[in-house]
């Protein structure tokens, strides 16, 4: 009988919870009932408010009346009915920057340095009498605030309404850095599913979109000095991202509290360059391409040509200047010796200007870095580029942490700043099978897939000593987009991509004192029930989140877990 | 004799040429014919059934919208210096054979299993006189008219092929060629049925096999038993209709496929506790790991007599509602454990003199019973054969899906076979576990890749003397980790393979195979459909370039 009494409680204790995701930091709530009045109001108590924090109340009030997601509890909203009977009635949120704040836009403050942000708010809503009040030291916050405002209330029937009043937040991310990778190359995405995806990434605040946006395969990013980049490279006219694009998604992404940084990834990964500049390309789509990359076509810049050391400075130069952020990375991954060993150019301009392949792989990492820094944004390089190839690069370079999360490590070792994106715990397209060719039983080279749960038991600080941990800036989950595209963007990476933003946000102790890491964190109770709500939210909002299990686990928590 | 001859013609396609399934004998040539602006398809057919024109008006509709462009470097641009004087085609005649009895695509679609007509020859001349689709069926026609489909493609505003002319007579190797979608995990809307079978009959196939009802919920709402629906459904408006079923199975029919309907029982029944607990032993019993293979437990009564008179009655009104001569009575996965537990389960075994195994046999000979009275071929899952000791008829059909390799076993018993193996066909393996506070893997991990699908073989370890006992098999959608959101996305183009397995036979190239799905992968989602991408454009755009060798 034990278990049953104990499965029993915590069931009572889940139907009071609040399933925020990401949990706040600290968070306590009560148990009286409260619903909006239909003519709730924002009340922004903050002289001359920037435009884009209008535009995010009036986004926060358009979805408090557009929502229409339904407690998940058999029989829904019908369950709720009698609970709410004589509930008070909250008619406004008021909404105030601490004294002393400066007034930026919300756009400023998502494009400060990454060390510089202020997320932090608080949020206090009470029953008795009705009241809620939501105050930050910066625009960034209050977006975060209103972002937990809107996913405390439930739907009847058009009334909204929560059933855990008192509630009282003070959150703060643990980590400034919580992104998601994206790979517009492999295959294209039109800008209104990016726009979808910050909308969606906003959600569960996360911070960056990191732009994987060129590769060997295409080049769909126009640049101001280079059109014919992409007018050569893309996929077809209509896959490009022109530079209004550009702004207009980065704009849009500030807007939402999330920073762009844009990868260039040199000097592999860009055989695409080569439709346009064959001369800046060695072993360009050369046969067989498993001897010369990672994936086909092959093909890399040639790092010992001065001529093409000045295209790629011209290169990162002119989509720098457009762009308004403080973080640019160069990525660096996968770079193939065989190619330029057996490339003739490179060879003889190594011999010409008495170079060994190391020497210029180490002037081209400092040739890019210095464009970077002459734009007065921190420069990002893959993991790899530091622990094989050992590039001098400069001492606030952040690592992308990708090959394994053991490298991690490894990078803090070195003194480096750095990000997790470790693609044993993060990335998302692992588990879908061989994408080459004539492969019959190729799983993927990731293999297996990993769950929400695999990426939620990330541990940020796994082997660094406690004076490294200011070196962690976040991380982030990624789309390798080889086996993806518009078709499956939004079921391939929500509410996955969830995983990795509370793992970032809340960091290592959920508001109850309790490790995020400890025993039973993922099971049916705990976090797999506001995660589940969390896609219900987003499937009602027009992201097309999968189903994490059948509905009728869903509507009862708990009865789905390997042990009950 | 017949695979020699697949390999050869096979082995002397262009690398163009974008079918599939891929046509059992296949001659093109490499001439440039547009389609006239004023082409017509003439139905040379007395009499002519509704629904055969309602086919001719959709491939009329998709030559028009298709608007897919051939998948190489520059999509068609440089084809259009053949078009320039290349001859149109004004016509597509459509004719039966003599003396072939004239019914709609739906009536052909539903006959016995392998008595169906589905063979036809095309003839297409580069000349740009009238190509022709003859058959001995108006589902074989219906057939060509999806073979004609795939051959065009849009440039410019020309719709085109490169390959006149063309030369087809095809017919499938299996009749059964299906895909299996589980309503009740989570459930779909009628909407995305008909999508999935418009999708499923382009590429030939001509089973649906709906796994409609399950222990999570009872989406189906069954005349004389609404109750089960009304309490066993995720909500009202999760419910299939009867005038629901209607439109699903008249849509299939239209579209050449049959709709065979499984009502799992005794074990995958919890729900119907919701509306008569009476008959179900170990109802959401804890912990469900001794019960059942997943959550909630619960399995038919099998031993009391009310609940078998019941099961017999909910499965009679059930056939009524589909057409099909086929239909499931499941049987996988029964747990022992259930009913040694249930002491009104034991105490109806005591009273009855019989064992559990007796008592599941009177269980299913009753329900079999119940369904043959309504002129029904029962269907089971493999374990009511290879496990259990149960009384079945000859005719009976057995669903393989625990292990390929128990085909042969279900051979030796000389049962009627459809593929549907885990270890090949499940299209949901392989996205980690769903299980609460559970950091596994899939059971059935890894993914099933389409290579993988493809490379099924359906006679594997079956003697000659057996192989007229497979029917063929189907790809299946178990959806605990499915909904609307990821249903194409997760189906296709991967169904497809099989498709292909189970008309073209077995033994097909993969290096030949990926440049054609991708040409019906891209297809699809010019149609409305989600079919993910399985490699890069760059890769899709340049055949041969991606694999694992080049």
């Amino acid at each position: 009988m034990l278990p049953r009494c104990v499965f029993i409680l915590c069931v009572f204790l889940a139907k009071h919870a609040s399933a925020v995701w990401p949990i706040p930091r600290s968070l306590s709530v009560g148990t009286s009932p409260l619903k909006l009045s239909s003519h709730f109001a924002v009340r922004l108590h903050i002289h001359a408010p920037p435009p884009d924090l209008l535009s995010a109340v009036s986004r926060t009030r358009a979805r408090l009346h557009s929502d229409r997601f339904e407690r998940l509890v058999l029989g829904r909203a019908s369950a709720d009915a009698s609970a709410l009977e004589g509930a008070p009635v909250l008619s406004s949120l008021t909404v105030t920057l601490r004294a002393g704040s400066p007034i930026r836009t919300i756009a400023e403050e998502a494009t400060r340095s990454v060390d510089a942000k202020s997320e932090s708010y608080v949020l206090a809503v009470t029953g008795n009498p009705p009241s809620a009040t939501l105050s930050a030291n910066s625009t960034l916050g209050l977006l975060r605030g209103l972002t937990t405002f809107e996913q405390l209330w439930y739907d009847s029937e058009g009334t909204k309404y929560l059933l855990n009043a008192p509630v009282m937040v003070e959150d703060a991310p643990a980590f400034p850095y919580r992104g998601f990778s994206f790979d517009t190359s492999r295959n294209f995405y039109p800008v209104a599913d990016i726009l979808r995806t910050l909308d969606a990434m906003s959600w569960v605040k996360l911070s960056v979109l990191y732009w994987h946006v060129i590769d060997s395969q295409s080049f769909p990013l126009e640049v101001e000095a280079f059109p014919e980049l992409a007018a050569k490279g893309a996929y077809s006219a209509r896959e490009i991202y022109t530079r209004d694009d550009i702004q207009h998604i980065v704009r849009y992404a500030n807007e939402r509290g999330i920073d762009v940084v844009m990868e260039l990834d040199s000097p592999g990964h860009t055989t695409a360059i080569s439709a346009a500049h064959p001369e800046h390309i060695a072993c360009a789509a050369k046969s067989p391409w498993s001897k010369y990359a990672n994936e086909p076509p092959a093909g890399q810049l040639r790092i010992a040509s001065l001529s093409t050391l000045a295209f790629v400075r011209m290169m990162f130069s002119s989509i720098a200047a457009a762009l308004p952020g403080t973080m640019m990375s160069s990525g660096g991954d996968e770079v193939n010796l065989p190619c330029w060993d057996e490339d003739e150019q490179t060879m003889s301009d190594l011999a010409q200007r008495n170079l060994t392949i190391a020497d210029a792989l180490n002037e081209f990492v400092q040739t890019v870095q210095a464009v970077i820094k002459e734009h007065g944004k921190t420069p990002f390089i893959k993991s790899d580029m530091v622990l094989t190839h050992n590039a001098p690069v400069t001492n606030d370079t952040v690592v992308v942490v990708w090959q394994t999360s053991e490298d991690a490590a490894s990078v803090a070792d070195r003194g480096l700043r750095l990000i997790h994106q470790p693609s044993n715990y993060f990335y998302l397209d692992c588990g879908a099978g061989e994408w080459l060719g004539n492969d019959i039983l190729g799983n993927s080279w990731c293999d297996p897939f990993k769950t929400w749960q695999r990426a939620y038991s990330f541990d940020p600080y796994a082997n660094l000593t406690t004076d490294q941990y200011k070196l962690v800036l976040g991380g982030q989950m990624p789309l390798w987009s080889e086996q993806s595209s518009p078709e499956n963007l939004d079921p391939i990476i929500w509410p996955r991509l969830a995983a990795g933003a509370e793992v970032f946000w809340t960091g290592a102790t959920l508001p109850d004192g309790s490790s995020r890491l400890g025993p039973n964190v993922t099971s049916s109770t705990q976090a797999l029930a506001r995660l589940n709500e969390l896609r219900y939210r987003l499937v009602d909002r027009g992201v097309n989140a999968i189903a994490l299990q059948p509905k009728w686990c869903v509507l009862r928590p708990g009865e789905c877990d390997l042990d009950s | 004799m017949k695979l020699y001859g697949f390999l050869l013609v096979a082995a002397q396609l262009p690398a163009v040429l974008c079918l599939w399934p891929l046509p059992r004998s296949l001659e093109v040539g490499s001439s440039a014919l547009k389609l006239a602006s004023s082409f017509e398809i003439h139905l040379n057919v007395a009499h002519a059934p509704s629904d055969l024109e309602d086919a001719v008006s959709r491939t009329k509709a998709f030559l028009k919208n298709d608007k897919l462009g051939r998948l190489v470097v520059g999509r068609g641009a440089s084809d259009s210096g053949a078009l320039q004087h290349a001859p149109a085609l004004r016509s597509l005649q459509l004719s039966l054979a003599h003396n072939v009895p004239v019914r709609s695509i739906t009536d052909e679609a539903r006959l016995p299993i392998g008595t169906r007509s589905e063979e036809y020859s095309l003839h297409i001349p580069a000349d740009g006189s009238t190509a022709t689709i003859t058959a001995n069926s108006t589902l074989g026609l219906f057939r060509g008219l999806t073979t004609f489909e795939q051959l065009w493609y849009e440039f410019s505003g020309e719709i085109y092929t490169v390959e006149a002319p063309v030369s087809i007579a095809d017919s499938p190797a299996y009749p059964y060629r299906g895909f299996m979608l589980d309503t009740s995990r989570n459930f779909f809307p009628v909407s995305d049925i008909k999508r999935t079978l418009d999708a499923m009959s382009w590429v030939k196939m001509s089973q649906f096999h709906w796994h409609v009802v399950d222990s999570q919920s009872f989406p189906l709402e069954v005349p004389g038993f609404t109750e089960l629906a009304s309490k066993g459904a995720y909500s009202s408006s999760m419910v299939y209709t009867p005038s629901d079923v209607q439109e699903i199975v008249s849509y299939a029919g239209a579209r050449g496929i049959d709709v065979m309907i499984e009502i799992d029982t005794p074990g995958h029944t919890a729900i119907i506790s919701a509306a008569h607990p009476e008959h179900i032993a170990c109802a959401e019993a804890s912990p469900w790991t001794t019960f059942a293979n997943e959550p909630p437990a619960g399995q038919l009564r099998l031993a009391s007599a009310a609940t078998r008179n019941f099961t017999a009655d909910l499965l009679a009104s059930v056939a009524r509602m589909f057409p099909s001569t086929i239909m499931s009575t499941g049987g996988d996965e029964l747990n022992v454990e259930c009913y040694t537990q249930d002491a009104q389960t034991q105490a109806d075994l005591s009273a009855s003199g019989r064992t559990l195994e007796q008592a599941l046999d009177a269980f299913t000979q009753a329900t079999h019973a119940a369904l043959r009275a309504e002129g029904k071929t029962p269907a089971v899952w493999e374990e009511m054969v290879l496990d259990h000791n149960v009384t079945l008829g000859n005719d009976t059909i057995v669903m393989v899906w625990i292990s390929s390799a128990n085909a042969a076993a279900v051979a030796a018993k000389n049962f009627r076979i459809v593929h549907g193996p885990s270890d090949y066909f499940y299209l949901d393996c392989g996205a980690g576990e769903w299980i609460g506070d559970d950091v596994a893997n899939s059971w059935c991990d890894p993914f099933k890749t389409w290579q993988k699908s493809y490379t099924f073989d359906p006679l594997a370890n079956i003697s000659a003397a057996q192989a007229h006992l497979v029917l063929g098999g189907e790809q299946l959608l178990w959806t605990e980790q499915s909904g609307p959101e990821n249903l194409d996305s997760i189906v296709w183009p991967r169904a497809a393979s099989s498709a292909e397995v189970f008309w073209s036979g077995p033994g097909g190239n993969l290096t030949t195979a990926l440049p054609r799905l991708h040409d019906i992968a891209f297809r699809m989602r010019q149609r409305g459909v989600n079919a993910i991408p399985l490699q890069p454009l760059w890769c899709a755009l340049r055949p041969g370039k991606c694999d694992i060798d080049s």
